[in-house]
Order: C-alpha cells, then structure tokens, then sequence
C-alpha cells in the first residue's frame, strides 16, 4: 500500500510537474521513455483542458480559444484533478481568475465562471422528488417561524455588478451573433436551477434573492422573512414560498429545535 | 415577531387552501425566464467530446503562444468591458 501510494505519487509528479525519473523507472513499450510521457502529460492536459471548455464555454468564447488555451493551462498546473469523475473538476475557475493577471482589465469573467460552474452544476446535481405539500399541513402554525427551509442542492444564487445573463445568453447557439451589451448598465441577481425543462438562469428580484439567501444559510423562515421585509418592506412571502416551492427551488424543511 | 407571525400564518394558511398549483408567477415577481441548453459529458472516454482523452494522438506540446496571447474573443465586443484601453496589455510585453 505504501509503496503503491509513493509510486502512483511519483509518477504524478512526473506528469505533473515534470519531475525526474530514475532510468528504469518507467517502461514505455513504443516509444522513448521521455517521449512517452510527453504524451501521457500532453494527453493529461489535454483531457483537463477540454473539460474546462465543456464546463466554461460563454467563457471560452469570450476570451477566444488561444486565450483560453493558455489561461486553462495556467489553471491546470495550480489545480490537479481530485477526482475520478470529470464533472468535478474546475470549481475553482472564478476564485483563480480573481488572481490572473492577464485578465484582470475583464472585471466580469471571475463573475462569468461563477455563473457557468452554477450551470454545470444544476446540470449535474441530483434529481429530488417534488415536496410533499402534505408535511406542511402537520406543523403546528406556533412553529412556522422554526420552519429550516432547505433549497435543491443544484441551484446557486448569484448578485453581479454585471447583466451577466445577457452576456451568457448572447453567447448561445442560435442567437444572432450581434453584441449590444453595455456592461455599466447594472448588475442583476440570477437564480440558476434545473427544473423538468433543464437548466435555467432567471432574473429574480432583490427581495426574492435576500430572502432566499437567508434561507440557505440555515436561518429559520421568521427570521428570514422579518430580515427581508425590514430591506424590501412589498417582499410578497405568499408568492414567494408559493412559487419556490412549485418551481422545485425549495424542496422540504426541518424544524428548528427538533430533531429532523 | 407578531406581525411576521401573521404574515408566515397567512402565506402557509393560503397554500394548504390553495396548493402549489395556480398563478404563482404573479405580476411583482418579475421573473424572467431566460434560456437553457444542453451539455455534453466529459466522462466517457468513447464520446466525440473526450476522444482526446484516450486517443494519445497529442505528443506535441501546442502552447507556443503563451507569452503573445492575449484575450481575444467576443470580449472585443462589449461596451464598457475593460478597465484598460485597447491595446495596453500588449505594451506592457
């Protein structure tokens, strides 16, 4: 076991890193031996690389794919696959392009990873079963106030400075290649979430977005909803909850003090 | 905590009344649906999109632009995109 582990390590910190290896160390059949890892760590690369241009397309195009090429590679050596699935890999885009240089006279992309991992990540969260309205009507009204909502676990909440869901959608196949986007024209709060039809980035309103905020960090429904009418005094809980609810965001609750 | 205890009472009474389904984008939502499209998955080494993963046909490393590149694609394109006049990034090389 421990000899694996240092081996396997080893040989990561060859593709990796381009480390050393001890002659004999590695057999490569077919080719010179540093030929052959030029292609594993080539080959490696390339797999990273064109996992992040699955999963930061709108970003892709935006910066062009040479650009891209260069930045991917750049993010690739500070951030090693963890996993063996794919689809995790390249969550830490936007905090990594918050410290790059070469892009930072583009204030918005950090914000357009943020919005592109949401969406990669409602495309491939878990499906929930819808909630059952019928647990609702057990809880003692004393106890609304307690109530811990809890949202889909695939849906991110976002504020930007930025009309970054103009900017997304200007970049999708099918939409005419015409760019009228003033980026000093505000920002937005976008709620991205797959419901039946798929993914979906929508505007919502501010209040909207400050009550559901609370709400993900655990705060219980009284107190959320007392927060968010002292900001936004016509927040409509009603239509709120009501909509959520339907539209899959919040999919059951705890109550505060009991055991769930 | 009164006056808010009325209004949780209130939008919980009138969705066990009503339930989930009726006019629940009402006007002051302002929700705007906006577009959705499909992805393609990098797990699968067979698929078109990963066939770089297994094919090892890449022995060459093709970052010979990296110190030239610059961002260059619909960024361009923006009003009010960059904080830096056109043309400053590739001075500062």
């Amino acid at each position: 076991m421990t000899h694996w582990t240092h081996t396997l390590a080893q040989f990561s910190s060859v593709i990796r890193n381009g480390a050393d290896f001890a002659p004999g160390e590695i057999i490569c059949p077919n080719y010179s031996v540093a030929r052959g890892v030029e292609v594993y760590r080539n080959n490696y690369r390339g797999n990273l690389h064109d996992t992040l241009a699955g999963a930061y397309p709108v970003m892709r195009l935006l910066v062009g794919e040479d650009f891209f090429r260069v930045l991917a590679k750049c993010f690739i050596e500070q951030h090693p696959s963890r996993s063996g699935n794919l689809h995790r890999y390249g969550g830490e885009m936007a905090a990594f392009l918050t410290h790059f240089e070469r892009t930072r006279h583009l204030p918005y992309l950090p914000d357009m990873a943020r919005l592109e991992w949401a969406y990669h990540h409602a495309y491939f969260a878990d499906d929930l079963p819808p909630f059952d309205l019928s647990r609702l009507a057990s809880v003692a009204p004393d106890s609304y106030g307690d109530l811990l909502w809890k949202l889909h676990p695939g849906c991110t909440l976002l504020t930007s400075d930025y009309p970054l869901s103009q900017l997304w959608l200007a970049h999708q196949a099918g939409v005419p290649d015409a760019f009228d986007i003033n980026m000093n024209e505000g920002g937005e709060h976008v709620l991205v979430h797959r419901n039946e039809e798929g993914v979906e980035l929508i505007h919502i309103a501010p209040a909207s977005c400050h009550w559901l905020l609370r709400l993900q960090r655990g705060l219980p429904m009284g107190v959320a909803t007392e927060a968010t009418i002292s900001d936004y005094p016509d927040f409509d809980l009603a239509t709120a909850l009501r909509h959520y609810l339907a539209q899959g965001v919040l999919v059951g609750f705890d109550i505060a003090g009991e055991e769930g | 905590m009164n006056a808010t205890q009325g209004i949780l009472s209130a939008a919980i009474g009138g969705l066990l009344v009503m339930g989930l389904v009726g006019n629940a984008a009402a006007a002051d939502m302002k929700m705007e649906k906006c577009y959705g499209v499909a992805k393609a998955g990098k797990n699968d080494c067979g698929s078109k999109a990963a066939g770089h993963a297994c094919a090892g046909q890449a022995s060459k490393n093709s970052d010979a632009n990296d110190f030239v590149a610059v961002p260059a694609g619909t960024c361009d394109k923006l009003a009010n995109g960059s904080t830096e006049p056109a043309g400053a990034m590739m001075m500062k090389k």
